[in-house]
């Protein structure tokens, strides 16, 4: 009968960018851009709740520092060609929600968060970097200095949130699981849709 | 990587060519056959024929001519996306100018379907072949990847939900064009092109209004913000008095 099916490879007409993996590189760039423009919701609900209390201006500057970082990932989306995640706007919205939430459980609430959401995005960060180790750290190699950099930024987040009572929150461990639970799913949807 | 070399008789043979380098030589040879034959098993033969191969080569492939139209979108879409690269760096070098997006998705739009005219009474057939279930995958990719190409080429930097509101615009007007196309019989389908042109105007216009509504409502929200201080300081300050 008729052979071949249409099995035949068809050239990809994208694709400024050869011999790299496209398919991870796109997963990554997505799920990273998404992660920084959910933290940057995150940071703006806590500020909406608590800018003018006494941790406001600690707030501001991690917020400050996840603005860089979500400038840096839309510039790396546009020069890998990568989409955005079509969940945006809902994170948009969760993430604000999530901010403004926890901010309102008080200022060791917020805290909480930003400890739980922090330490998710530092794990996430290193499994990247892994992979991209893994890949071909020379080719990737702009890409690792970034997460890397990144890395560094949100572990210092973390540990912010540790030094300002995050663990003094009440029911500390409960908030801080069904949070990360809530990153692994958003990170989970992020690299796919 | 295809190594040739010259036979003793002048006769070129190729040392090695994969199967899939000589499919698409078969089917790029076919395609002089299409406004004769269509998309067939009978054009895929002629072609294979032209190259000194046998017509039983036309059993390689599906004989509704599957791989041939997704052959042929697949080329258009490449030579696409080089006309739109070289001009690009034309702009880059200055030596041409950058041309405003309305009229760059015209100009990608009707270039990318002029490529049709040589095929256009048998591209109806073509379409049809293009919905079958089992060519959805790679069409809808081919098709998606080429809007994503234009949008890129004019520019676009989106890294919101604009990324896919645009595409999904652009996709619509590039369908609705090629449809209008295939019942257009005016002098050098100038219905088509206008039809192309007013499309194009209409989604500069929805996005205008989109970004006037959305202006208005920032501006109507600071309003009412603006009224409530108002009002809130009035209060206060007659409560003090």
């Amino acid at each position: 009968g008729p052979g071949g099916g249409a099995s035949l490879r068809l050239c990809a007409t994208r694709g400024a960018q050869d011999g790299i993996n496209k398919p991870v590189i796109d997963r990554i760039i997505r799920v990273d851009h998404a992660g920084e423009y959910g933290a940057n919701r995150i940071y703006a609900g806590q500020m909406a709740v608590l800018g003018r209390s006494s941790v406001g201006p600690v707030i501001q500057q991690m917020w400050n520092q996840e603005k860089d970082h979500l400038k840096k990932f839309n510039e790396l989306m546009v020069a890998y060609r990568v989409r955005p995640t079509v969940l945006l706007p809902f994170w948009n919205i969760a993430g604000f929600v999530l901010g403004a939430g926890s901010a309102l459980l008080g200022k060791k609430g917020a805290m909480a968060c930003t400890v739980a959401v922090e330490e998710s995005i530092s794990e996430h960060y290193n499994n990247q970097i892994r992979t991209l180790i893994e890949e071909d750290p020379e080719k990737y190699k702009e890409l690792l200095q970034v997460i890397k950099q990144f890395r560094d930024d949100e572990q210092e987040h973390h540990d912010i949130g540790l030094e300002h009572d995050a663990e003094a929150t009440p029911a500390y461990s409960v908030l801080k699981t069904a949070i990360q639970l809530g990153c692994k799913a958003a990170i989970f949807l992020s690299e796919r849709i | 990587p295809s190594h040739s070399y010259t036979g003793q008789g002048g006769q070129e043979s190729e040392d090695y060519e994969s199967e899939e380098q000589l499919q698409h030589r078969i089917l790029t040879a076919a395609l002089e056959f299409v406004p004769e034959h269509g998309w067939t098993a009978e054009a895929i033969a002629e072609g294979a024929k032209t190259l000194g191969l046998s017509v039983a080569a036309a059993g390689l492939f599906h004989s509704d001519g599957s791989e041939l139209i997704l052959h042929f979108v697949s080329e258009c879409n490449t030579k696409l996306s080089e006309l739109l690269k070289k001009e690009q760096k034309l702009v880059q070098l200055g030596e041409a100018e950058k041309k405003p997006i309305d009229e760059f998705l015209r100009h990608a739009v009707e270039a990318r379907l002029r490529m049709l005219i040589p095929y256009i009474e048998k591209w109806p057939q073509a379409l049809s072949v293009l919905l079958l279930p089992r060519n959805i995958p790679s069409s809808l990719n081919l098709l998606t990847s080429m809007i994503d190409d234009i949008w890129h080429y004019a520019g676009d930097q989106s890294t919101d939900f604009n990324w896919y509101t645009r595409r999904a615009v652009l996709t619509g007007i590039y369908n609705t064009t090629e449809l209008v196309m295939m019942q257009d019989s005016s002098p050098g389908f100038e219905d088509t092109w206008r039809f192309l042109e007013n499309r194009v105007a209409d989604a500069m216009a929805m996005s205008n209004t989109a970004s006037q509504v959305q202006s208005t409502g920032e501006a109507v929200v600071q309003g009412l913000m603006g009224a409530a201080v108002t009002v809130s300081n009035a209060e206060t300050s007659r409560a003090v008095r």
